[in-house]
């Protein structure tokens, strides 16, 4: 059996190991267009700020996929899926396959804006590449102005100000990021990154044109007229998923590639798709939304892997879960955050800067925004992901939850797993 | 694999546990300065809920297909293949608390990098285990994958 799996991050990886789990014999070849193996995309802000090593950004070792067989082909630009012949070309070389995973993961947005493209200092923000360059880029005298105040962009925004003279952030919604975060949260979220790093927000506001000289951004024009000074420009207003080969080869793609919710198989029963290029359906609403999250990708990959050697995981519980820090403020996430309606309803407790928002579906929990508050949030997650119905609880839902949250059978179970004492 | 186990009836809510995991923990490994002075302080990765009626003392399960594996975004948590135990590589952990909000036990704490139970790298005895005056921690095989 031949597998072939186009990009090698988060879905890619878990698509590769999952086949070995299942085929000792199969041959696996990962083909990823980046020059590294693969790596923790999420930390290239903290590689941009100095906090975490590139030989720590590995998320195993080199020795790991020669051991486990897994051929992981770099530099391999897949141009064309020939699903006649069931081959993938990449470069010159082409690589005949039984089952292919597509996991191409996100492209960057870009909004079109006057003068901007092409500019030598203005860069998206998505892989280790592009990290680097920015790096390259950023010093001390830099004015650096990031546009996109979603998760890429805060992040990016972050490491930039341990670096740059100023830091500008501009964004389109009232809010900063509106992904995670409601309005009221988002205040108190942006206040904190005010005082700690500097950082200038420009909300509600978009770049209508930029000033150049010699190839390079020297200021930008805001929708209200302002001139920002500028010699680093960041593009983080969004990603859309990468369909592009997909597309080209027939495979049937809305906003993302479609797949089966269950076992990751696409319009052709040979080809499967995993992670943030494709379409989940939310397991809390039955919403078709993108999740482009970590732990999202991770078990679509593993679903998908096990599908095409056979096996039997298959993935019904996608939801969103996420936890993100800003200058040691912690965010944590989870669920449905941004929904109205009847059926649903909150509460909020705030007390300093901890807040925590839990979200109600009638008797269940629906979604979590928590700040500063984030202990033991697995279990919230837990509450979620199995639509435990509240009422059965004996402690308080809005203290740090922890056994004692459940009534003694429960409780007994998580403390003694299925042991009989 | 052997894992931890906590008996609510016989826990006396004492929190021996946490301080014998603290020094375990600890640079210094003594019981006074551990959980004294020494600085960093050192974090119990064992936590005990509950009140003096009725308490036990949680940790780390080192789940078969753990989750906070799954969901680590840097390869810094892993379940080693011999011994099963489910660690954290603090050089390649970014603190960034995924592991956290998917842990469905509520066993991983916040710190620069994640802190959790390691069974105290596979000794004899780990340290909570060992001190418990009452026995309301136990050291047991009930089975369960193990290379």
């Amino acid at each position: 059996m031949k597998y072939i799996i186009i990009g090698a991050s988060a879905a890619g990886l878990a698509c590769a190991e999952q086949i070995r789990k299942e085929d000792k014999d199969g041959e696996i070849t990962v083909l990823t267009k980046e020059k590294y193996l693969p790596y923790s995309r999420p930390s290239i802000s903290s590689y941009l700020k100095g906090a975490v090593k590139e030989n720590n950004m590995y998320l195993r070792k080199s020795s790991h996929y020669t051991s486990e067989g897994i051929h992981i082909v770099t530099g391999a630009q897949v141009k064309i899926i020939d699903r006649k012949s069931k081959t993938v070309k990449a470069g010159r070389k082409t690589y005949p396959y039984d089952k292919l995973c597509i996991c191409t993961g996100s492209k960057p947005f870009v909004p079109p804006m006057k003068n901007v493209d092409g500019k030598e200092n203005a860069l998206t923000f998505l892989d280790l590449e592009s990290a680097k360059r920015i790096k390259r880029l950023a010093n001390p005298r830099t004015r650096a102005v990031v546009i996109g105040g979603g998760l890429i962009g805060m992040k990016a925004a972050e490491g930039l100000s341990k670096i740059c003279k100023s830091v500008d952030v501009v964004e389109l919604a009232p809010h900063i990021l509106p992904s995670i975060l409601d309005e009221k949260s988002a205040k108190t979220v942006k206040k904190h990154i005010e005082t700690e790093g500097h950082i200038k927000f420009h909300l509600e506001q978009t770049v209508t044109e930029a000033k150049s000289s010699k190839n390079k951004i020297i200021s930008l024009i805001l929708k209200n007229g302002d001139e920002i000074a500028c010699n680093l420009l960041l593009l983080a207003v969004g990603v859309r998923p990468e369909t592009e080969l997909a597309e080209k080869c027939g495979l049937e793609v809305s906003r993302g590639i479609i797949t089966d919710p269950a076992t990751m198989q696409t319009s052709d029963k040979s080809i499967y798709a995993a992670g943030d290029c494709t379409v989940s359906v939310d397991m809390l609403d039955g919403s078709k939304k993108i999740i482009a999250l970590w732990p999202n990708a991770v078990n679509q990959g593993i679903a998908a892997g096990s599908q095409m050697a056979g096996g039997k995981i298959t993935i019904n519980k996608s939801f969103s879960v996420n936890a993100i820090d800003f200058y040691g403020l912690r965010i944590c996430t989870c669920g449905l955050i941004n929904v109205q309606g009847a059926k649903y309803s909150d509460k909020v407790i705030c007390n300093g800067d901890r807040y925590k928002r839990l979200i109600f579906e009638g008797g269940r929990l629906a979604g979590y925004v928590l700040i500063n508050s984030s202990e033991n949030a697995g279990i919230y997650t837990n509450l979620i992901e199995t639509g435990m119905d509240l009422s059965s609880l004996s402690g308080n839902l809005f203290d740090t939850p922890n056994p004692f949250l459940f009534v003694k059978p429960v409780r007994n179970k998580l403390l003694k797993g299925e042991l009989d004492l | 694999m052997k894992r931890i186990y906590a008996i609510e009836e016989l826990c006396l809510n004492c929190r021996l546990c946490e301080v014998h995991c603290k020094t375990a923990h600890s640079l210094s490994k003594d019981v006074f300065k551990a959980n004294k002075y020494e600085e960093p302080t050192p974090e119990s990765r064992v936590t005990v809920y509950g009140n003096n009626f009725a308490s036990a003392a949680l940790n780390c399960r080192h789940c078969d297909d753990p989750k906070c594996v799954k969901a680590c975004i840097t390869g810094a948590m892993t379940k080693d293949k011999t011994t099963g135990i489910v660690y954290v590589n603090e050089n390649k952990c970014i603190g960034c608390m995924t592991c956290l909000a998917v842990c469905p036990y509520g066993c991983i704490k916040q710190g620069k990098a994640a802190v959790k139970c390691d069974l105290c790298r596979n000794e004899n005895e780990p340290a909570c285990v060992k001190n418990c005056p009452n026995h309301a921690l136990i050291y047991v095989d009930k089975g369960g994958e193990e290379k």
